[in-house]
């Protein structure tokens, strides 16, 4: 599988996968069924870890396409350009999500049937123009699709990144300090589902959850861009794909508290159930690996 | 003193950790570094933070077992960063933000051990040494990543 191939697989999960989250939020918001809004906001958290790995793939793509004839740099920007704006609500979507099923409030019914819906038409846009990639007449006379006037998201990251000295010696500081929150956060939490920690009830340790989430979202900012000022060094990087894979499955263990009720309503001497624990652990060794490919990443070097 | 760095740098273990180019010298150490770091700093973190008021249902109690990880974390990162200081002493050594580190470092767990003593024994307010454990740690990991640059700066 070459980065081309796994692009074309990666990126039905934004669309067709995301498609399936909306429905189900709407199918819970018309059948007023708790139930399925609460998969649907695991369905939006999912697919927003998802399209990170489906976004960095487009790059690999891009690297194996653009010297190949007939290939339009204008149109492989834009369809770029279009997918890092559906990103940003898409991850907006997935944080709001992660919140409702955390605590939930009513504000964010209206908030994530708009960025949901957003989300969808945006990527929809983006999927439109990277089918013209290779079926030019698919953008033929609709030149208003093919980037104009929008938001040049990936540009506009790349050249903040670039341009400005200070920029990424301030990212790596942050990455080191959304780093250590992530980490701090989430081995007291998994420390408590393993019976390391007891004497303490879940709930009050579900108000530190949050400041992990907030540790995620500063390193999948400034981790994204490190990626937008030197993409092919990332996706040409044997241990970056391995990173962005296991960010993804670390990343879903964040929710495994918050929607399993023996943990949310975990008494403060109360055992742990064998799956709790076996997730805790796992949760743990997914990010000290996280953690390792990272501090890999530079030594290994391209393939 | 310039000549002991340089008599540390060149001793065997100080030029294997440099040279030897295999996955399990320099980088590995760096990684176990940076494990016993965000083990230590992230641990410490969420204590201020409770002591801050986030999570205040929690019972200090509860989170004693945390220092054993976090004094493994300390060792840790001390003896890691020992070797990745002999590794380029001379480079180090002249770095000020090399120093600044040190001293933050320093401070943060003096601060954690007075932490231990005074707010989960005896119960005093902790807000003051929670806020100052959060800026050493803020400036050390700051001051520590600065390290590269000020060191191409000054060079």
């Amino acid at each position: 599988v070459n980065g081309a191939h796994l692009h074309l697989l990666l990126n039905h999960i934004p669309t067709v996968a995301f498609g399936v989250a909306v429905a189900l939020f709407l199918a819970g918001l018309i059948k007023k069924s708790e139930d399925l809004t609460q998969a649907s906001f695991v369905a939006f958290f999912i697919n927003a870890l998802l399209a990170i790995p489906a976004y960095v793939s487009g790059n690999a793509a891009e690297y194996i396409l653009r010297d190949q004839p007939g290939m339009s740099a204008e149109v492989l920007a834009a369809h770029q350009n279009a997918a890092a704006f559906g990103l940003i609500v898409m991850e907006m979507t997935g944080l709001v999500a992660w919140v409702a099923l955390w605590r939930f409030h009513r504000w964010v019914i209206p908030t994530l049937l708009a960025l949901s819906v957003a989300t969808f038409a945006l990527m929809a846009r983006a999927a439109n123009v990277g089918g013209g990639i290779r079926h030019p007449e698919i953008l033929a006379g609709q030149p208003a699709l093919a980037g104009g006037g929008w938001p040049e998201f990936a540009a506009m990251g790349t050249a903040f990144i670039v341009n400005h000295p200070w920029v990424w010696p301030i990212c790596e500081i942050l990455h080191f300090v959304g780093l250590c929150l992530l980490f701090g956060v989430a081995l007291l939490v998994n420390l408590r589902m393993l019976g390391f920690i007891g004497g303490v009830a879940f709930a009050d340790i579900n108000r530190l959850l949050p400041w992990a989430v907030i540790g995620l979202v500063v390193n999948v900012i400034t981790g994204m861009l490190f990626f937008l000022a030197a993409p092919d060094q990332y996706t040409q990087n044997a241990a970056f794909g391995w990173k962005i894979g296991l960010i993804v499955a670390a990343g879903a263990t964040l929710l495994y508290p918050i929607v399993s009720d023996e943990i949310r309503l975990l008494q403060r001497d109360a055992p742990v159930s064998m799956v709790a624990r076996c997730v805790a652990a796992g949760s743990i060794g997914l990010w000290i690996a996280v953690i390792f490919l990272g501090r890999f990443l530079p030594y290994i070097g391209s393939e | 003193m310039g000549s002991v760095l340089e008599q540390l740098e060149q001793t065997g273990l100080a030029t294997w950790i440099r040279e030897s180019g295999v996955l399990y010298g320099y980088p590995l150490i760096l990684f176990l570094h940076t494990l016993g770091l965000s083990t230590l700093v992230g641990l410490s973190a969420v204590i201020d933070f409770r002591l801050l008021g986030v999570g205040r249902g929690i019972p200090l109690k509860a989170l004693e077992r945390t220092f054993v990880l976090m004094w493994a974390g300390f060792a840790l990162t001390a003896a890691t960063g020992s070797l990745l200081f002999v590794a380029d002493a001379r480079k180090h050594a002249l770095n000020p933000a090399f120093y600044v580190k040190l001293l933050c470092v320093a401070l943060a767990v003096a601060i954690l051990v007075m932490i231990r003593s005074r707010v989960f024994r005896d119960q005093s307010a902790g807000r003051a040494l929670a806020a100052a454990s959060l800026t050493c740690w803020l400036v050390a990991l700051s001051s520590a990543r600065l390290m590269a640059y000020i060191s191409e700066f000054i060079s």
